[in-house]
């Protein structure tokens, strides 16, 4: 691909992102004057850099969709669901037609009478059209009065920026060099780790010195390289406000989005994980979590629900919240769909606090039942996001008040490329666990054991903890323990906390996380691999998929 | 269609053929650890030039007699895989010119039985070979029935 080709495409993906967000932006707030002229100056500047590289079809849509807005702009037309609804489906396609650019191959998509809708849009022609089931609007009916909605937050004033483009101090590089960067920089702390072997068994002061000095330059330079590999949440950010906005749409609800912390850094490779998590987090916030207005208006609720999406940064840790104002979800109902479910035990049910019947929705198979999920009101998906959220190395929790709505926090570290494991021994194996994963170490001695049904146990802060052998489960002959005590890790798995017994606790290594790729990345349980600082080979488990 | 070149190489007294482009380094055997889960033919993990890379047996998972034997590695193209196959011997690279026939092989993993100067020759279907890889790790997930203990 050209370099202009391969410009092309990144500067239009950019002004596409920015078209969508403002649309969605503008039909929560249609005065917004400043995102209208940006609007049309982004359809304007997408069908100029089409026409310079001869893409014709690129050229119509955005044609299309520049005179709608210009419309708009001189007051011709109201911006109402129907523009916003063209614009989207004009973003699409584009989208489309710019993989057909990337793959070199013709144009798949018809444009259709696409260009023809576009020119001959009114108001009256969008109401005689088929309105989608749940529509909220009503014939007729101008579009929602922006004073019902509370005032934006201020990083949503700034929705009528460009995209930003290259600019004086920055360059483009190509993400193949950034993560050449980082598997060098990944290297090097790995070899940093056998040169702190060598001074400790060669006990030279001097060297010692000069591998602690060579240990800070390293831990600067890892800093800097992940810092350039940051992006903006908001790469993504444009993807949500469109699924909230159609979900809304398909079940008929009012729904105000906001948006916080859209500038906050995360790892590029964090982000592009992150879609399909947060997707169906907002997802089940409105269709499940957000109550349709009659029965918010009864509970004495406004009659739009409210679904937030904030962002935060706390040193080398990022929080995402999703928090809708919605009906909440019930402990006891949730420890009672799981007993009839047959996922728990009524003693193992009395047993769990509100805070882990609420993590029950993240279980596999809890929330595949459709009378579970109309009870509980949550849980579609939520395993598969509580597992995609662990093997980023990040937490999941849940904290929901009956009637009063639903906060979903993930805890998510800056980088995936290096992080703190801990290693233990499991027969001849070694083997590493995220450190987020483990709650605390315990050196248990046999006499603290219970037994209770067919399940050992024991007592830690007053909670029965059960205990799993990592051995049993990775197939391996178990360990002895002939002094007696057991070493193990407390995790969280399937909603509640466990001991998981190994061998031996080696302690805690800073690590280069390396992918494993075929046919090692089919094997459930491991969620990449890394070199300890005298060469050994570790496999990085993935406690979620394993336990 | 028969590769331009194929390397040669045996296992279990079997002469076996891969296309030449499919390999990127044959290497003597080298520091391999052990990794718990996988089926008895992963060997464990090497580090070739940065890469992890699953060691397997070839043998092994043929089904055949596996030999004792220091042996050689196999490094596969780790654009295709991250994946090294321990083999008997490695042999010569053989020209598509200097096949003399050509048969089918019952078993879905040989695209072909080549007549060669050397003998029948086994050409292994890489994608196929990777996918029943593949598939033995799915089929080998823990079991998170098993109950807990110690």
């Amino acid at each position: 691909m050209s370099q202009y080709k391969a410009l092309f495409l990144s500067e239009s993906r950019e002004y596409l992102r920015s078209i969508a967000e403002q649309v969605v932006a503008l039909e929560q707030s249609p005065g917004e004057r400043t995102a209208v002229d940006a609007l049309f100056r982004g359809a304007h500047s997408l069908k100029g850099m089409a026409a310079s590289m001869e893409y014709g079809d690129v050229v119509v849509v955005a044609h299309g969709m520049e005179d709608l807005m210009a419309r708009v702009r001189d007051g011709a037309l109201p911006f109402d669901a129907g523009v916003a609804d063209l614009l989207l489906e004009g973003v699409d396609l584009i989208d489309v037609l710019l993989q057909d650019v990337e793959q070199e191959r013709p144009s798949t998509l018809p444009t259709g009478d696409y260009a023809q809708r576009l020119a001959t849009y009114t108001p009256s022609a969008q109401e005689a059209a088929p309105v989608e089931k749940g529509e909220p609007q009503e014939a007729g009916a101008p579009p929602s009065p922006a004073a019902e909605l509370p005032p934006l937050p201020a990083a949503e004033a700034e929705k009528g920026k460009e995209p930003a483009g290259e600019a004086g101090g920055t360059v483009r590089v190509r993400t193949e060099l950034l993560d050449h960067l980082i598997n060098l920089t990944g290297e090097l702390v790995t070899n940093k780790q056998r040169l702190l072997n060598i001074g400790r068994e060669l006990a030279s002061p001097p060297l010692n010195d000069a591998v602690s000095e060579t240990a800070k330059l390293l831990r600067a330079l890892h800093d800097e390289v992940m810092k350039v590999r940051l992006m903006p949440f908001e790469a993504i950010s444009d993807r949500f406000q469109r699924s909230v906005r159609s979900v809304a749409k398909k079940s008929g609800k009012e729904i105000h989005f906001e948006l916080t912390g859209r500038e906050i850094g995360l790892d590029r490779g964090m982000l592009e994980q992150l879609v399909d998590p947060l997707n169906h987090i907002l997802r089940n916030a409105v269709d499940h979590g957000i109550e349709e207005s009659g029965e918010r208006e009864r509970a004495g609720k406004p009659a739009r629900g409210t679904v937030r999406l904030a962002v935060t940064r706390d040193r080398d840790r990022i929080q995402i919240m999703v928090r809708d104002d919605g009906r909440g979800m019930e402990p006891r109902a949730m420890i009672e769909a799981a007993i009839a479910k047959g996922l728990l035990s009524p003693e193992e049910g009395e047993l769990l606090s509100p805070e882990q019947a609420l993590m029950l929705s993240c279980i596999p198979g809890f929330s595949t039942a459709k009378q579970v999920t109309d009870i509980s009101g949550r849980g579609v998906g939520m395993d598969a996001v509580n597992t995609a959220i662990q093997k980023l190395g990040g937490t999941l929790s849940i904290d929901s008040e009956p009637g009063a709505g639903t906060t979903v926090t993930l805890r998510l570290p800056l980088t995936i490329a290096i992080i703190h494991a801990l290693v233990v021994q499991v027969g001849q194996v070694k083997a590493a666990i995220p450190v987020n994963a483990v709650q605390r170490t315990v050196e248990l001695s046999r006499g603290q054991i219970e037994t209770m049904g067919k399940r050992q146990m024991f007592q830690l802060d007053g909670e029965p903890i059960p205990l799993l052998s990592l051995n049993r489960v990775m197939g391996l002959p178990l360990g002895r323990f002939p002094d007696g005590i057991l070493p193990l890790f407390v995790t969280q798995a399937r909603g509640r906390r466990v001991g998981v017994v190994v061998d031996h606790l080696l302690g805690q290594h800073e690590l280069f996380v390396k992918q494993l790729g075929r046919p090692l990345d089919k094997m459930a349980g491991v969620a990449g691999g890394a070199t300890l600082g005298d060469g050994e080979i570790v496999a990085i488990l993935d406690l979620a998929g394993l336990l | 269609m028969t590769p331009q070149r194929l390397l040669l190489f045996s296992a279990a007294r079997q002469l076996f053929a891969l296309n030449l482009q499919e390999v990127c380094e044959v290497m003597e055997p080298q520091q391999c650890y052990p990794f718990a889960g996988a089926p008895p033919h992963y060997l464990g993990l090497i580090n070739f030039h940065g890469n992890l890379t699953a060691l397997v047996d070839l043998a092994g998972f043929l089904g055949l007699k596996s030999r004792p034997l220091p042996g050689k590695l196999l490094v596969i193209d780790t654009k295709l895989a991250h994946l090294a196959l321990k083999v008997d011997a490695v042999g010569s690279i053989l020209d598509a010119a200097s096949i003399t026939g050509a048969g089918s092989h019952d078993d879905p993993l040989t695209e072909a039985l080549l007549e060669t100067p050397q003998g029948s020759v086994r050409l292994l279907r890489l994608e196929a070979l990777l996918g029943g890889l593949e598939q033995e790790l799915r089929d080998s997930a823990p079991n998170t029935a098993k109950p807990g203990g110690t």
